[in-house]
C-alpha cells in the first residue's frame, strides 16, 4: 500500500490519476450530502496535484519514472512514463485545473453544479492520464474520457448555440476517435503489442504502407482533438457557445493535449522524421487560416477561438522543426498560450456578462466598469501576440531563433510567413483593446460623475491575477522553466533513450 | 504476430466503416448521423475482434486441461472491444440526449437548417 | 550612477506614479514632474562614462548587456530631456481629462522604454525595450479617441511589421555569429559576404524605416502625430521617431563597419547612395504637402518626415561632414518641433481644442511668450541663421558639394524652401492676422506651458550660436565610428574648405539690427492703423473674419497638388482592404454543416493515402 504513495525514487506518479478519478466518483456522494460541497473539490484535488507534479519534477528531470500497473513488467503491463514532458504538462494541467475551479466558485451559478464539477474533474483526470500513459489503448482511454466530459461540458448551459455546438463537437470528434481505433487496431495487428516502447522497438521506417496507414489514421484522429487545419471545423463552435471557464480548459488544455498526443505519436511511436516538413507546413497552414478567420469576427469568443487555432498552429510548426530549440520553443509555446488564452477567456466571461452580449462592439467603455479585468486582458493579448515584456515574446523568440538557427532559407521564408499571421493577429487584438477602452461613452472628466465600476467578485480576480503574475514572470525571466523544456525536448527527441528507460 | 485470415472478415468491416461514414457524410437528419456513428464504431470493434482472430480458434479460456495457447483466439483485443463498445454506448447516450435537446431549440433535426453557429 | 540604475529609476518611478495616482491625483503630477527631472539629472551623471554593464540573469541562454557611451548619453540626454518637459506642460494640458493617471505612467514607460533601447548594449534587450515604446505609444496615442482610434491601429499593424523585420535580422545575426552583444558583433561581421550585409542591412532598414517614417513607411505618421495628444506628439515626433536613426548609426556605423556599409554596390548603386537619394526625396515631398496642410499639427507632423530625410541623407552620406550633420539635425529638429507642437497644444488648451488652421488668427496680442516661442521654432525648422538648424544644414549642404551630389543639394535646398512657405502659414494662421471675436478671451498659456517653450527657445538660440557644444559630443563619437574628426571649436567648425563661425554671423545679425533699429529710430514716427481699417469699397465690414488667411498658397497648391497625393497611403489602404476581403473569404471554409465537417476529416485521410501511394514523399 505504501508503493501507491512513495516508490523508492520519489513520490508515485500514480497518485496523480487515482486521487483526482477518485474524487470525481466521491463527488455524487459528496453532493448528495450538501449542495454547497461540491464546488470546492476540483480545486482540492487540482492542489493536490499541483503540489505533486512540482515534486515530481527534479526526480522526472533526472531519468523518467516509470510505473507499471500490476506488477508485471513493462511490456506486458499498462505503465505510466512519468519523464519531464509529461510530468511538465500535467504541472500545467493542474495549475490551469486549479486556477479555473477557483473561477467556477461564482461562476457557475445555475444548472446541475454538481455535475458540472463532476465533468469537469474527469475531464482533467484524462488530460493527466493522457500525458502520463505508455500504453497506446491508455492513452485512447483516457483521451475519451477527456472528450466525452468536454462534450458534455460545452452542452452545460444548455441554450441554443451551446447544443447545437456540443452536437457538432460530438460527432468529429467520435469520428476521430474512431480513426484513432482503427489506427491501433492495426498496429496491433501488425506488432502485437499495445506498449507505445514495444511498438517504438518494431518500427524502422515509415515508408513502407502498412506502417503508413496507422500513423495516418492516428495523426487524423488526434489532430481532431489537437485542431489542425482541415479537422479543427468544431473548435470555434464549441469554444463560443460553451461557459467561459470551459472555454479556457478547452482552450488551454485539451488542445495542447491533443498535440502532445500527435507529438507523442510521430516522434516516439513512429519516429517519423520524413513527415516533420508535413507537420511544419500544416502548422504554417492552421495558423495563417485561422488568424485570417478571426480577423473579421465580430463575436468576441469566437474570435479567440479561431485565435487559438492560429496558436495551435503556431506550435505545431515549431514542433515540426524537429530540433531540440524547436521543440522547447513549441512547448514553451503550449504554456505561455494556455496561460494567455486562459486569462482572456476567464476575463470574457465576465465582460460578456456585465455588457450582456458577446458582440465585441458591446464591450466598448468596459474599461471603465471593470479596470482590474480590463487590465488583465490587456496584459494577456499583449502576451498573445507576443509583446515583451510577456510570456508570449520568450515563446515566439524562441521559435523565431530556432527557425533561423537550421540555416535554410526554406524556413527564412516559413517564419516570414507566420510573423504576418502575428501581425495579423496583433491587428484584430489592438482592435478589441481599443474598444474596451477608448471608444464609445464620451470621456469622462475626472470631475463630473464616475462610471460605476461593477468590477467581477474576488474570486475571479484572484484566479485572473495569478495566471497574469506567471505571464510577466514567465516574460521578464523565462529561464527558470528552460531547464524543464529543453529536457522535454530531449525525450521527444529521444526515441531510443525512451526504450530504454521503459523495457530496460 | 503470425495470422492466417480471411480476407472477406476484413472486406466486412471497412464496409461497415464506410456505411457509417457514408451515412454521417450525407444524411440530414440528426438521427440518422447518429446511427451512421454507430455503424462507424461497430464496424471499428468488429475490425478489432478480426484482427485477433484465429480461423479454429476456441475461446481463450483455459476451460479444460489439453488446451494450448496457440489455438486461442488472442483475448486482448476481445478486452478492446469491451473497452471501446462501453464508450461507444457513453457517446450514443450523451449524443441521443442532445439530440432531443436541439429538437427543442430548433423544432428540427435537420442539420441543414441548424446552422446558427457558422463562420 | 550605471545606465542599471538608471533605468531602474526611470521604470520604478513610472510604476509609483501609476501606484500614487491611485491616492492622491494632485501629488501624482507633481510627483511625475519629480521624477522626470531626477532622470534627466540621472543621465547628466552618467556623461563621459564608457562601461558595459552585464545584468545577472539572462533570457533564455542570452546575455543582457546595457552600456553607455557618447553616442548612448547624446540620445539619452535628448530623450530625457523632452520627457521631462513634455510632462511639465501635461501639468495644465491633462489636467480634467478622462485616465490621467493612465495618460502619466504611459508617459513615463515611453520615457524609460527610450532610454532603454540607447543604453542596451545587446540587440535583444534593443527589442524589448523597442517593444516596450511601442505599445505604449499605441495606447497613448489612442488617448484621444474618434479619429485617433484608427491612427493608432495604423501605427501598431506598421510597427508589429517593422518589429517582425527586426526579429528575423537579429535572430538571423545570432545564427551566423552566436552573440547579440553589439560591442563584439563588429568584429564577428568584419567578414560577411556582402550579400548577407545587404539582406540584414535591408531588413533593418524596414524595421527603422518604418519607425522613422521613411518613406515609403511614412503613412503612419500624419494621422499618429495629429491625432495623439500634444505633449505626447512633441514626443513621439522629436524623439520617438529618432529611435529609428538611432537603430539606423547603430547598423551602418557600430554593427557593420563604415567600411562595410559604404562598400555596397558601386557608384550612383551604392547602398549608401540609395539611402541618401531616399532620403531626399523624403525632404521635397514631405515639405510640400506640409504646405498643403490646412491642420496645424498634420502640417508639423509632415515636417517630421521631411526634416526626417535631411538626417537620412547625412548619414546615408558618409562622409565626417554629412554624418555630423545629419546627427546634429537629429537633435535640432528635436528641439523645434517639438516646440512648435507645444505651441500648437497651447493654442489648443487655450482655444479649447481648435487645430484648424483656417480658423484661427491674430493670437499673438493674447500668447504672446507662445508667439515668440512659435517664431524661434520656425525659424529653427527653416534654418535661419543664428538657429542650430542653420548649423547642422549648412553641415549637410557642404558635405553635398564637396562630395559632388548636386542633385542632391538641389533637392535639400528645394526642401527648405517648402520649410519657409509652411512655416509662413503656420505662423501667419495662428498667430498673426485678425483676432476671430470668439477668441477674446481666450486662457492665457499658464507657466506651466510658457516654461518648456521657453526651455526650448533658448537651446535653439544657443545651439545656434555656440554649435560647438553638442558638435564636439557628435564628432567624439562619429570619429568613433572611423570617420574623420573636424576642428570644433565653440563657436563653430573650421574646415580645409571653409569655416563656420557662428559668433561672427551673430554678429553681423547684431550690428544689422542696431543699424535698423537706429534708423527706424530716427525715423519718423509711423502712423498706427487699426485692422479694420481697409477699403471695402462702401460695403459694411463683416465683424468677425475681415482678413482672410483661408486657401494660402492657393495657385501653388493647385499646380503641384496633384502630384504631391499621397499614393502610397491609399496603396496600403487598398492591401488592408484585399486582405480583409480575403480574410472573409477564407473564413467561410466553416460552413456551419456537420456533413462538411465530417468531410473534411475524411477528405484529408484519404489525401495523405492517396499520396503517400502515388508520389510516396515520405
Amino acid at each position: 500500500m505504501s508503493e501507491l504513495v512513495l516508490l523508492s525514487n520519489g513520490i508515485n506518479p500514480v497518485l496523480l490519476i487515482v486521487v483526482p478519478l477518485g474524487l470525481a466518483f466521491a463527488l455524487p456522494f459528496l453532493g448528495f450530502l450538501s449542495d454547497r460541497v461540491g464546488k470546492y473539490v476540483p480545486a482540492v484535488a487540482m492542489l493536490f496535484n499541483l503540489v505533486v507534479s512540482v515534486l515530481l519534477i527534479p526526480t522526472a528531470l533526472k531519468n523518467p519514472v516509470v510505473v507499471s500497473i500490476g506488477g508485471f513488467p513493462p511490456p506486458l503491463c499498462i505503465n505510466l512514463v512519468a519523464g519531464p514532458l509529461g510530468v511538465g504538462l500535467a504541472a500545467l494541467i493542474a495549475l490551469v485545473g486549479l486556477v479555473v475551479s477557483i473561477y467556477a466558485f461564482d461562476y457557475i451559478k445555475e444548472g446541475a453544479r454538481t455535475k458540472y464539477h463532476i465533468l469537469y474533474l474527469l475531464l482533467l483526470t484524462g488530460a493527466t492520464g493522457t500525458v502520463l500513459t505508455g500504453d497506446i489503448f491508455n492513452l485512447f482511454v483516457f483521451y475519451e474520457i477527456l472528450c466525452i466530459s468536454s462534450y458534455a461540458l460545452v452542452a452545460y448551459l444548455g441554450n441554443r448555440s451551446g447544443i447545437e455546438a456540443a452536437v457538432k463537437y460530438l460527432i468529429q470528434g467520435s469520428v476521430g476517435s474512431g480513426l484513432i481505433l482503427i489506427g491501433i487496431a492495426i498496429l496491433y495487428g501488425l506488432f502485437g503489442t499495445l506498449n507505445m516502447a514495444q511498438i517504438a522497438q518494431n518500427i524502422d521506417s515509415v515508408s513502407s504502407l502498412s506502417v503508413f496507414i496507422p500513423l495516418v489514421f492516428l495523426i487524423t484522429g488526434f489532430g481532431v482533438e489537437a485542431a489542425v487545419f482541415p479537422l479543427n471545423a468544431w473548435l470555434p463552435d464549441a469554444h463560443s457557445s460553451a461557459p467561459s471557464s470551459i472555454s479556457a480548459i478547452l482552450s488551454g488544455i485539451a488542445i495542447k493535449v491533443g498535440i502532445y498526443a500527435v507529438a507523442r505519436v510521430m516522434f516516439t511511436i513512429f519516429g517519423a522524421s520524413s513527415m516533420f516538413q508535413f507537420l511544419v507546413l500544416l502548422g504554417l497552414l492552421t495558423l495563417l487560416v485561422g488568424e485570417m478567420s478571426a480577423f473579421k469576427q465580430n463575436n468576441i469568443k469566437r474570435m479567440l477561438a479561431y485565435s487559438s487555432i492560429g496558436q495551435v498552429g503556431l506550435i505545431v510548426f515549431a514542433l515540426g522543426m524537429a530540433t531540440s530549440d524547436g521543440i522547447a520553443g513549441g512547448l514553451f509555446q503550449i504554456v505561455s498560450h494556455a496561460l494567455a488564452k486562459s486569462v482572456l477567456f476567464l476575463a470574457v466571461g465576465y465582460m460578456v456578462y456585465r455588457a450582456g452580449s458577446m458582440e465585441i462592439s458591446a464591450m466598448e467603455g468596459i474599461g471603465k466598469k471593470m479596470p482590474v479585468i480590463s487590465l488583465a486582458f490587456v496584459i494577456a493579448a499583449f502576451s498573445l501576440v507576443g509583446l515583451p515584456p510577456f510570456a508570449g515574446f520568450s515563446s515566439k523568440f524562441l521559435i523565431v531563433r530556432a527557425a533561423l538557427a537550421t540555416e535554410e532559407t526554406l524556413f527564412v521564408v516559413l517564419i516570414g510567413l507566420a510573423l504576418v499571421g502575428t501581425v495579423i493577429e496583433g491587428a484584430y487584438f489592438f482592435r478589441v483593446v481599443q474598444v474596451i477602452f477608448f471608444k464609445g461613452v464620451q470621456e469622462h472628466k475626472n470631475t463630473s460623475a464616475q462610471v460605476k465600476r461593477e468590477e467581477a467578485p474576488l474570486t475571479a480576480l484572484i484566479p485572473i491575477f495569478v495566471l497574469v503574475i506567471l505571464i510577466v514572470v514567465l516574460g521578464i525571466h523565462p529561464d527558470f522553466l528552460m531547464p524543464l523544456l529543453n529536457s522535454a525536448a530531449s525525450e521527444l527527441l529521444d526515441k531510443v533513450g525512451y526504450i530504454k528507460e521503459v523495457l530496460g | 504476430m503470425n495470422l492466417l485470415f480471411n480476407n472477406t472478415y476484413y472486406l466486412a468491416c471497412i464496409g461497415l466503416i464506410a456505411i457509417g461514414l457514408y451515412v454521417m457524410l450525407v444524411k440530414k437528419n440528426l438521427i440518422k448521423v447518429i446511427i451512421g456513428l454507430s455503424l462507424f464504431e461497430t464496424g471499428i470493434n468488429l475490425l478489432f475482434i478480426v484482427i485477433g482472430y484465429i480461423r479454429h480458434g476456441t475461446a481463450p479460456i483455459f476451460s479444460r486441461p489439453g488446451l494450448t495457447a496457440e489455438n486461442m483466439v488472442d483475448p486482448t483485443p476481445q478486452a478492446l472491444v469491451l473497452t471501446a463498445i462501453v464508450i461507444g454506448v457513453a457517446v450514443l447516450a450523451l449524443a441521443l440526449s442532445l439530440a432531443v435537446r436541439l429538437n427543442e431549440h430548433y423544432g428540427t433535426l435537420n442539420l441543414r437548417k441548424i446552422r446558427d453557429l457558422k463562420w | 550612477m550605471t545606465p542599471g540604475i538608471l533605468l531602474i529609476i526611470a521604470f520604478a518611478g513610472a510604476l509609483l506614479i501609476y501606484l500614487l495616482g491611485k491616492i492622491a491625483s494632485k501629488a501624482r503630477d507633481y510627483c511625475a514632474v519629480v521624477v522626470s527631472i531626477v532622470v534627466v539629472g540621472a543621465t547628466a551623471v552618467i556623461y563621459g562614462k564608457s562601461l558595459e554593464e552585464i545584468l545577472p540573469f539572462k533570457f533564455l541562454g542570452l546575455p543582457l548587456v546595457l552600456r553607455t557611451n557618447m553616442l548612448a548619453w547624446f540620445f539619452a540626454i535628448a530623450i530625457a530631456v523632452v520627457g521631462a518637459l513634455s510632462i511639465i506642460f501635461s501639468l495644465s494640458y491633462i489636467k480634467g481629462r478622462e485616465r490621467t493617471n493612465l495618460y502619466y505612467l504611459l508617459m513615463l514607460l515611453v520615457n524609460a522604454g527610450m532610454l532603454g533601447i540607447v543604453l542596451s548594449g545587446d540587440l535583444l534587450s534593443f527589442y524589448i525595450f523597442w517593444e516596450i515604446m511601442s505599445w505604449s505609444t499605441f495606447l497613448l496615442i489612442s488617448y484621444n479617441r474618434g479619429a485617433a482610434l484608427p491612427a493608432g491601429m495604423k501605427y501598431i499593424i506598421m510597427s508589429l511589421a517593422g518589429s517582425a523585420a527586426y526579429l528575423v535580422a537579429v535572430l538571423s545575426i545570432y545564427a551566423k555569429c552566436g552573440t547579440l552583444v553589439i560591442s563584439s558583433l563588429g568584429a564577428l561581421l568584419g567578414a560577411a559576404s556582402p550579400g548577407y550585409i545587404v539582406f540584414i542591412l535591408i531588413l533593418g532598414f524596414i524595421a527603422f524605416g518604418i519607425k522613422n517614417a521613411v518613406l515609403p513607411f511614412h503613412t503612419w505618421l500624419p494621422d499618429a502625430h495629429s491625432e495623439a495628444p500634444s505633449p505626447f506628439s512633441a514626443v513621439l515626433s522629436g524623439i520617438l521617431v529618432r529611435m529609428g536613426m538611432y537603430g539606423f548609426i547603430l547598423m551602418f556605423f557600430v554593427i557593420f563597419s563604415v567600411h562595410q556599409f559604404l562598400g555596397l554596390g558601386k557608384g550612383l548603386y551604392s547602398f549608401h547612395h540609395i539611402i541618401a537619394w531616399i532620403g531626399a526625396i523624403n525632404i521635397v515631398v514631405a515639405t510640400f504637402i506640409a504646405m498643403m496642410q490646412n491642420d496645424s499639427k498634420r502640417l508639423l507632423a509632415w515636417h517630421g518626415v521631411g526634416q526626417g530625410g535631411y538626417m537620412v541623407l547625412g548619414v546615408g552620406l558618409g562622409t565626417a561632414l554629412g554624418v555630423n550633420g545629419g546627427i546634429f539635425h537629429i537633435v535640432n529638429h528635436t528641439s523645434y518641433i517639438a516646440l512648435l507642437f507645444l505651441v500648437v497644444g497651447a493654442v489648443e488648451y487655450g482655444t479649447g481644442g481648435v487645430r484648424d488652421l483656417n480658423s484661427l488668427g491674430g493670437l499673438a496680442r493674447k500668447m504672446p511668450i507662445v508667439f515668440i516661442g512659435a517664431l524661434v521654432g520656425a525659424c529653427g525648422l527653416i534654418g535661419i541663421p543664428l538657429t542650430n538648424g542653420f548649423v547642422s544644414k549648412w553641415l549637410i549642404y557642404k558635405s553635398l558639394i564637396l562630395n559632388g551630389y548636386p542633385l542632391l543639394a538641389f533637392a535639400a535646398l528645394i526642401g527648405t524652401w517648402g520649410t519657409i512657405l509652411s512655416l509662413y502659414k503656420f505662423v501667419h494662421n495662428i498667430f498673426l492676422g485678425q483676432l476671430p471675436t470668439k477668441y477674446e478671451n481666450i486662457k492665457k498659456a499658464p507657466l506651466s506651458m510658457q516654461f518648456p517653450i521657453l526651455v526650448y527657445a533658448v537651446i535653439i538660440v544657443v545651439f545656434g550660436i555656440l554649435p560647438g557644444i553638442p558638435l564636439r559630443v557628435i564628432n567624439m563619437f562619429v570619429s568613433s565610428f572611423g570617420f574623420d574628426s573636424l576642428k570644433i571649436n565653440l563657436w563653430g567648425i573650421s574646415s580645409e574648405t571653409g569655416v563656420l563661425n557662428t559668433i561672427n554671423i551673430c554678429a553681423v545679425i547684431l550690428v544689422v539690427a542696431v543699424i535698423a533699429w537706429l534708423v527706424l529710430r530716427l525715423a519718423r514716427r509711423s502712423v498706427s492703423v487699426s485692422q479694420e481699417n481697409s477699403y471695402a469699397a462702401g460695403a459694411a465690414i463683416p465683424k468677425d473674419k475681415y482678413h482672410y488667411s483661408v486657401e494660402f498658397f492657393d495657385p501653388l497648391n493647385r499646380m503641384i497638388g496633384p502630384y504631391l497625393k499621397d499614393v502610397i497611403d491609399q496603396f496600403y489602404y487598398w492591401v488592408a482592404r484585399r486582405v480583409q476581403v480575403l480574410c472573409d473569404g477564407i473564413r467561410r471554409v466553416y460552413t456551419g454543416d456537420v456533413g462538411n465537417y465530417v468531410a473534411y476529416i475524411v477528405l484529408f485521410l484519404v489525401l495523405l493515402i492517396i499520396a503517400q501511394i502515388w508520389w510516396q514523399p515520405w
